[in-house]
């Protein structure tokens, strides 16, 4: 909201400059955005015309000018691209001061005297509208003060009113406000309204709930016209465009005391009647704005006798505006419910100065008098005989006093305010605080609804006193220990993990579009989506963090990534019938070479399934028994595939039987609709949730053996199609005691080798903890390594 | 053999000696000098041996002599084999040398999302003041989000939350965690400590300051006697560690429908020496988060008598605290995902 101070101080005396002011409204809980100057800066700035531009003999970007100032003809040397002859402009003369204090002197500029200078609106303290010097419309006459064309000199406030205070959304009010905190005297507001005649207007409220007070009054024989300066100065100082006399003087009455006003043109109601009720459904209002809105049914709306001339407390219409040609004016001043301006306000998507007061609550009990004083500011501005008004009232229940001590407004504080300092704030206002048994009872004033009990009081102490007297307080802290969620203790585990193996974490959006969806074939039919999207790219709430991660591979590998690991933990997204449902998730992309060694060229190896299942493993470690099958694999209970996933080379991790984790290579569908089809990425995706809450156990010690460990190397021949896991879990079938570890060490197909075929060489690794193992009793266990492999998988050793 | 003979065989062995050793040209060379005067017969050993044949006299002038000399041999021997073998390990060690300023071979590092560091920071930080992390639903009701937050529906602070609605359910995506306040306290009795850290939604259009997409740390305190007076030894406690025990804050009025009295907290400057900067728009100050004492209309709303207990919450924008400290400029950039970005970002989960 727009304060002039010069206006403010209409309604009290301040003698702050407007920064101070400023500063005590932050204080108040007024933050102010910014302060605009209005009028001149500067003096000596007279209209001159520029007769003539001539080279400067000396340098290329000068010109010299000779200006014309409607007394004398001046030599000027200027050095702004758009200065032309025949342009009217803004002449510094010799002896002019502009802003900062600087002084215009007759000097030389490289060898040419100038004898004054022509300004920009930046050299003057204005805002800027071009690079150049400030060119004036035709029209003020040679000679005259540049000064007198900007108006008197104001600051104007933008003053950001929070919306529990619509009593501050005026200059009276704010000055009420200031009034109160500085403990000053508010001027008096001086309006009489003659009445000169009896026609009333004719006032039906069909909704006394909706609106408790409606008055309205005919002012007969208008003559509309433009305002007076004084007038058109004020509104044109808030930012506001004077329209006509009447017009101009609701508008001012708004913003002079924030109560809204309406003038109707009585000869164009139907009837002559103005009826306050609901909308009915087929309703239309073309309103001020030149704008025609239907109106749902059962919004408040006033009537003539045919149909709605107003939305209530939002928008007049145009059909019953004030024009030139006007002669009987019905001025209303009314208060509406706050409900009622905001659910109009809404279902238009109408907003105007009047809808925002309503809505936050205006003074019920100044609806009359700003009625009046607006009434005798038309009759003054442009004539017309005020009427009798007519005032159609229903009364309001009283709102309940405030009873509190001031032991209790500290205590909501924390503070130690003193009870002298405490009543002074309250009686500031509200004038009549009374004392009943060591309590004080608090009627708050009809301006503040948002005054109804001890903790708003203490606000209002604490803001008038100043948060700074209150203390810094540190209550010991709870005697329980501070826990984190399951979830949350496992999403950090999960990101110091993937951290560690190389991942960076990324953060998407939660929406995805309908195209992507589709485009990864992902199920979209069980999927909550959000009913006004900002765009198509965030309609529909994801159901898995892997499309988010392949785009912003996609966008490195765009931007000369060449490697790229990224991980996520979030929340994904689904339906149970008309139930929304959230899971947490953690999934990773990884692409590219593992080392970050450019240097090592193609030495340097890329991540593949193995690297994506480390992720996974790690994910898992506390997961306890991990069953892994193939994607799709009936046999091991896995049906279900996964359309982000190769449907070969993916696996699934069951803990319990559960589906715990996916990992494998992307669908090459997938990589196609995200153009990683080169790259072959290698992606995994994590059930958070279902990891949660896994204790790991304190780690037990296992004794290492004194004794020397006895190593054997085979090289199997397998079918190319036989799973090296089916290798280690045949050799754990035979449960060997003293076999300590299986290791591959080798995968080798080509010469030598049959086709078909492939060499895997293991290393078994034995030993005891009570002794050193014999020959023969390690050759009898590889034996029997040998045999068992031979039945179950058809290998052989390589000879 | 005479004593004048051995004398002669003497001065002939020195003179043989001399500089014997010392140029020797390799170690086969070295070898065959040190054969030459004290292998088995050698012309030294042969002429150290000649002395036992001498009476007793002449043996205990001459024995040190000789000995004197072997020994001397001895050292320029060994001294020459070590030069030798220095020089011959200085040409070995020239050919294998390396290119020691390659860049260094790592396994790749992984880093965490600024904001989740900022986030664990912030919320580390409560957790030594003893608040426990609390979560809620990101898909919220009206209820959670608004009306038991003292936001009826017909209020304008509704305004400032533009919202996200589910289509076609009675469903939103929650606009600040204050949403977990109330789930908080409809699960557990006071006195509690909480924060709840977490993602939250707007209807925004995306700007350097405006994401559809945002994080919150918000903070609840209750039991039977707090007021503002705790607020502000927390949140000063709380930013101080934050941004260092220098940090001065302001607390000045403001306005939440769920909390009165309401402060916003500003923090001095910490860009400019208070004179005004980009930073904190020209007034020495950057507004950090906001707080109040729980309204006692939100304790009704949740079962709690207003009569017996008190509260303090805030809420605090993990964006705007993560640009503070790490001087990003654009709020998109931490969601552009941008490794030239996360790159730069090494801090340890805490």
């Amino acid at each position: 909201m727009k304060i002039s101070y010069n206006w403010l101080k209409t309604h009290i005396d301040l003698e702050l400059s407007a920064k101070d002011l400023a500063d005590h409204l932050l204080s108040l809980g007024f933050e102010v955005a910014g302060i605009e100057r209005l009028g001149a800066a500067f003096s000596g700035v007279v209209v001159g015309k520029v007769l003539s531009k001539d080279k400067h003999p000396n340098a290329d970007k000068l010109a010299v000018c000779v200006v014309d100032d409607g007394a004398k003809k001046w030599s000027v040397v200027c050095g702004a691209p758009n200065v032309d002859a025949g342009q009217t402009i803004a002449f510094a003369r010799i002896g002019a001061v502009l802003p900062g204090d600087f002084k215009i002197e007759g000097r030389k500029l490289r060898g040419v005297e100038s004898q004054g200078m022509i300004c920009s609106r930046a050299e003057l303290g204005l805002p800027k509208d071009n690079d150049g010097i400030w060119v004036l419309g035709e029209g003020p006459a040679l000679g005259s003060d540049v000064g007198a064309l900007l108006g008197p000199a104001d600051d104007v406030l933008e003053v950001e009113v929070t919306s529990n205070r619509p009593d501050c959304l005026s200059h009276r009010g704010l000055a009420r406000e200031l009034a109160a905190y500085f403990k000053r005297p508010l001027k008096p507001l001086a309006s009489a309204v003659k009445e000169l005649h009896s026609v009333t207007a004719s006032v039906t409220v069909e909704d006394p709930a909706a609106c408790p007070l409606y008055g309205a009054r005919v002012i007969d024989g208008v003559k509309v016209g433009p305002s007076p300066d004084w007038l058109k100065r004020r509104l044109e100082s808030i930012g506001l465009r004077p329209v006509n006399n009447v017009v101009d003087a609701t508008n001012f009455i708004l913003h002079d005391c924030g109560q809204p006003l309406h003038a109707f043109d009585a000869d164009r109601l139907a009837g002559g009647k103005l009826v306050v009720r609901r909308s009915k459904a087929g309703e239309t209002l073309l309103a001020l704005d030149h704008k025609s809105y239907a109106l749902p049914a059962g919004l408040l709306v006033i009537a003539d006798a045919e149909k709605p001339v107003a939305l209530a407390g939002v928008m007049g219409g145009e059909e019953s505006a004030v024009t030139e040609k006007t002669h009987r004016v019905i001025l209303e001043s009314a208060y509406f419910a706050p409900a009622e301006a905001r659910r109009s306000s809404q279902a238009t998507r109408l907003r105007s100065d009047s809808s925002y007061r309503f809505e936050r609550g205006a003074d019920a009990g100044a609806t009359a008098a700003a009625g009046e004083r607006a009434t005798a500011l038309i009759a003054e501005l442009a004539g017309g005989k005020p009427g009798k008004v007519v005032f159609v009232e229903s009364r309001q229940p009283a709102r309940p006093p405030i009873r509190a001590t001031v032991e209790r407004l500290n205590k909501v504080l924390g503070s130690d305010f003193d009870a002298t300092a405490v009543r002074g704030v309250l009686s500031s206002i509200a004038a009549d605080l009374k004392d009943e048994g060591g309590a004080f009872v608090f009627t708050a004033p009809s301006w503040r609804h948002d005054l109804a009990g001890p903790n708003d009081l203490a606000e209002e102490v604490g803001r008038f006193l100043g948060y700074d007297g209150v203390p810094y307080r540190m209550a010991p802290a709870a005697a329980r220990a501070a826990r984190v969620t399951p979830v949350e203790a496992e999403s950090r585990r999960a990101r110091a993990a993937l951290a560690a193996l190389g991942l960076s974490e990324a953060y998407h959006y939660d929406l995805l579009s309908e195209k992507t969806l589709a485009a990864c074939r992902l199920d979209s039919r069980d999927l909550p989506r959000v009913a006004n999207p900002l765009s198509e790219d965030w309609a529909v709430l994801r159901p898995s963090l892997l499309p988010g991660l392949l785009r912003s591979a996609a966008y490195n590998l765009n931007r000369g990534a060449d490697a790229v690991r990224l991980f996520e933990v979030g929340k994904t997204y689904g339906l149970k019938g008309a139930e929304p449902q959230e899971r947490w998730r953690v999934a990773g992309l990884m692409l590219g070479p593992v080392l970050d060694a450019r240097w090592q060229g193609a030495r340097a190896p890329r991540a593949g399934y193995p690297d994506a299942k480390a992720c996974v493993e790690e994910l898992l470690s506390r997961a306890g028994v991990v069953t892994w099958a193939k994607l799709g694999d009936a046999a091991a209970g896995v049906t279900a595939s996964d359309p982000l996933f190769h449907p070969v080379n993916a696996a699934r991790a069951l803990v319990g039987g559960v589906p715990a984790a996916t990992v494998g290579w992307l669908h090459p569908r997938a990589a196609r609709a995200f153009d990683l089809e080169r790259e072959a990425p290698v992606v995994f995706d994590a059930d958070l949730e279902l990891l949660a809450g896994k204790e790991a156990g304190r780690t037990k010690f296992a004794p290492i053996s004194p004794y020397p460990t006895s190593r054997r190397d085979l090289a199997l021949v397998l079918d190319r199609a036989t799973p090296y896991g089916r290798v280690e879990a045949v050799i754990a079938g035979l449960k060997l005691a003293d076999l300590q570890d299986v290791l591959l060490f080798d995968v080798y197909e080509g010469k030598g080798v049959p086709e078909g075929k492939r060499s895997l060489a293991i290393r078994l690794t034995f030993g005891r903890l009570d002794r050193t193992l014999t020959d023969a009793e390690v050759s009898a266990s590889v034996e029997s390594v040998v045999a068992a492999l031979g039945k179950d998988l058809g290998a052989v050793l390589r000879s | 053999m005479t004593r004048a003979d051995w004398e002669k065989s003497y001065a002939r062995v020195e003179a043989a000696l001399q500089g014997a050793a010392e140029n020797a040209a390799d170690l086969p060379t070295l070898e065959e000098v040190r054969v030459r005067f004290l292998g088995r017969k050698g012309e030294l050993t042969e002429l150290l041996k000649a002395l036992k044949d001498l009476p007793l006299d002449d043996k205990k002038a001459l024995g040190p002599k000789g000995n004197a000399l072997r020994e001397s041999f001895d050292a320029a021997v060994s001294a020459r084999r070590a030069a030798l073998e220095d020089a011959g390990d200085a040409a070995a060690l020239q050919k294998d040398a390396i290119d020691l300023s390659l860049p260094s071979l790592r396994p790749p590092k992984g880093r965490l999302h600024p904001l989740t560091t900022t986030l664990h920071e912030m919320a580390k930080i409560f957790s030594l003041l003893g608040y426990s992390w609390a979560e809620g639903p990101f898909i919220e009701d009206d209820k959670h989000n608004f009306s038991a937050l003292n936001i009826s529906d017909d209020h304008p602070a509704r305004d400032s939350h533009d919202t996200f609605y589910l289509a076609g359910l009675p469903w939103l995506l929650r606009t600040h965690t204050s949403t977990v306040q109330i789930r908080t306290m409809e699960a557990t009795r006071p006195p509690l400590r909480v924060v709840c850290p977490g993602r939250v939604f707007r209807h925004e259009q995306l700007d350097a300051t405006h994401s559809a997409v945002f994080h919150q740390v918000e903070g609840l305190v209750v039991d039977d006697d707090i007021g503002f007076a705790d607020l502000k030894g927390h949140l000063q406690l709380f930013l101080q560690k934050l941004l260092g025990s220098a940090t001065k804050t302001r607390f000045r009025p403001s306005f939440f429908p769920f909390t009165e009295p309401s402060t916003e907290v500003d923090v001095k400057c910490f860009f400019c020496p208070g004179t005004g900067c980009p930073s904190c728009k020209h007034t020495g100050w950057i507004e950090i988060l906001g707080a109040g004492v729980v309204h006692p209309a939100v304790f009704a709303s949740v079962g709690y008598d207003p009569e017996k207990w008190s509260g303090f919450a805030f809420g605090i924008g993990v964006e705007r605290v993560a640009m503070l400290l790490h001087g990003v400029r654009d709020l998109r950039d931490f969601y552009s995902n941008d490794l030239r970005f996360l790159r730069q970002f090494d801090e340890d989960l805490v």
